[in-house]
């Protein structure tokens, strides 16, 4: 074990030696790495940023359901009774708004008003409410229970009114895929950038290498620097891509405050959980390290 | 031990080194391989030292079949093999010590003991006072005792150098000559490829002569 952990400090030691020997080319190495990672940082923060926020808007989906013009009362007090005896664990609450009430909110709206008043009777129909339980498969169930509210007799038309929640859904999960397909991009441009590091670092010692080869050095023993000096670049490119994440959220976030005060709503861009930090900075490592032995196996066999 | 039996080692088809070369080497023993240049020394070096591979045969070192040897096994046979090749691939980005503590980073020696190691190893190639020296800032027989140094370090059971004394004035090749004598005289079985007719006839006990298309072994009678 003892020797084992030499071997590795041995290792470390060759490793940040081959470094400081040529800082400049290792630090814009690093830093090409460190701003490709920034990108779908900052990608996973508006996501991580905005979901809360659609988790909140969706919390209480609405449905609207309008009884025919010719309904009587006591259509929609049996209606809303009907639902609640069918689907009492998917609806939260339910609440009738009678045509007269309808109306007269209606016209305490000055855009309404005068345009109500030409009117003979009241052509607004009874409604009923309901608002649904929040869940994941929200908007699948609501698509479900209008259709089959809306062929119930005495229903003239079942309104969704979390459509918009659909689409916002459907533009996160276009996010989501974006994100993913980047940092699959920015992965093969991490792997690309290392794996050519480490070719020229090879090329270059393949003095050392013979040498080591010649006195007994496993192949292990061989790659093992160059091991290092991936794990240690991406390692420290992915810090300094959190630390510069950081450092463009605050501008964004103060942009951001005033496109969300106007909207009388709080809103900032954050950083992923530390947890999630915690496996990219440990992905990029390994991204860095993989790549390494890939680049240390091909360019070595002579 | 060196054991080859019915070796033969080709490059390509036009050249032929060893054609069903058997022999043994003894533990302990001292041997010349000679031969014009191009021969085939350095080729029958590096078999030894399984840096190269045979086309047929066996060779046994050590008592390990080389064929038998799977390529992760390969490297810790090697370490009881000390190679000094005629190039003497140094490393000119270390200091002499350093170079010498590479064989000792290799097996992962403690830091203290193998610096006490490389220094003794250093002392007696006649090295000790250049340890910090690099080694553009030695002489061509400096280099080759720093060689020399770097292959004894880790104590190995076979010494191989391939041409040591080329290019070496006749004092520095004897000096040279007399750290492998040494190391042989305490039980290091040292095999050195040479085409230097002075030297194997002052040092040789048994000399292998390699020629195109033939192979002898010449035991050395000497007056004592």
């Amino acid at each position: 074990m003892k020797q084992w952990l030499r071997q590795h400090r041995y290792a470390l030691n060759v490793t940040l030696r081959r470094l400081f020997l040529q800082p400049f080319s290792w630090v814009a190495n690093t830093l090409v790495i460190a701003l490709a990672l920034t990108l779908p940082l900052i990608g996973a923060s508006i996501l991580t940023s905005v979901q809360p926020l659609v988790r909140e808007v969706s919390i209480t989906p609405e449905m609207t359901i309008f009884m025919k013009p010719n309904a009587t009362p006591e259509v929609a007090t049996q209606i809303a009774q009907r639902i609640k005896e069918a689907n009492n664990a998917s609806v939260s609450s339910i609440k009738i708004i009678r045509k007269d009430t309808a109306l007269s909110e209606l016209s305490q709206n000055p855009a309404w008003s005068q345009a109500l008043k030409v009117l003979e009777g009241n052509p607004l129909p009874d409604a009923v409410v309901v608002s649904l339980v929040s869940s994941d498969q929200v908007v699948t169930q609501a698509q479900q229970l209008a259709q089959t509210w809306q062929s119930w007799s005495g229903v003239d038309f079942v309104q969704l009114d979390s459509a918009w929640v659909q689409r916002l859904e459907a533009l996160l999960r276009f996010g989501r895929i974006g994100l993913a397909l980047m940092t699959l991009v920015v992965g093969l441009v991490v792997l690309a950038a290392i794996f050519n590091t480490v070719r020229m670092q090879a090329l270059s010692q393949r003095e050392e290498i013979a040498v080591a080869r010649l006195v007994g050095a496993t192949e292990s023993f061989v790659r093992r620097p160059f091991l290092y000096q991936g794990g240690l670049t991406c390692g420290l490119a992915a810090c300094l891509a959190i630390g510069l994440c950081l450092w463009a959220l605050n501008p964004l976030n103060q942009a951001l405050l005033g496109l969300a005060k106007t909207y009388g709503a709080e809103f900032s861009l954050r950083l992923p959980s530390a947890d999630i930090l915690v496996w990219c900075f440990i992905a990029a490592i390994t991204l860095g390290a993989i790549s390494a032995r890939w680049s240390v196996t091909r360019h070595t066999r002579f | 031990m060196i054991d080859f039996q019915n070796v033969s080692k080709s490059y390509g088809t036009a050249l032929a080194i060893l054609t069903q070369t058997s022999f043994t080497v003894t533990t302990g023993e001292f041997v010349f391989i000679a031969g014009p240049s191009g021969a085939g020394k350095s080729t029958l070096l590096k078999l030894i030292a399984g840096l190269e591979a045979p086309n047929s045969g066996q060779i046994t070192v050590n008592g390990q079949r080389l064929s038998d040897l799977s390529a992760r096994a390969r490297p810790y046979l090697r370490r009881t093999v000390g190679v000094i090749l005629q190039n003497t691939h140094l490393l000119y980005d270390r200091s002499a010590i350093e170079n010498v503590l590479l064989p000792l980073a290799v097996v992962g020696q403690a830091p203290e003991t193998a610096r006490s190691r490389a220094r003794a190893a250093l002392e007696k190639v006649g090295l000790s006072h250049k340890e910090h020296a690099n080694p553009v800032e030695l002489s061509g027989g400096e280099q080759q005792r720093l060689a020399i140094a770097r292959a004894i370090v880790n104590r190995p059971a076979i010494l191989i150098a391939d041409e040591p004394t080329a290019n070496l004035d006749r004092d520095t090749a004897r000096r040279v000559m007399n750290v492998f004598k040494d190391f042989n005289q305490v039980g290091v079985t040292t095999l050195v490829a040479t085409h230097d007719e002075d030297l194997m006839a002052e040092y040789a006990q048994r000399v292998l002569v390699i020629e195109p298309g033939r192979f002898r072994d010449f035991p050395v009678q000497r007056k004592t």
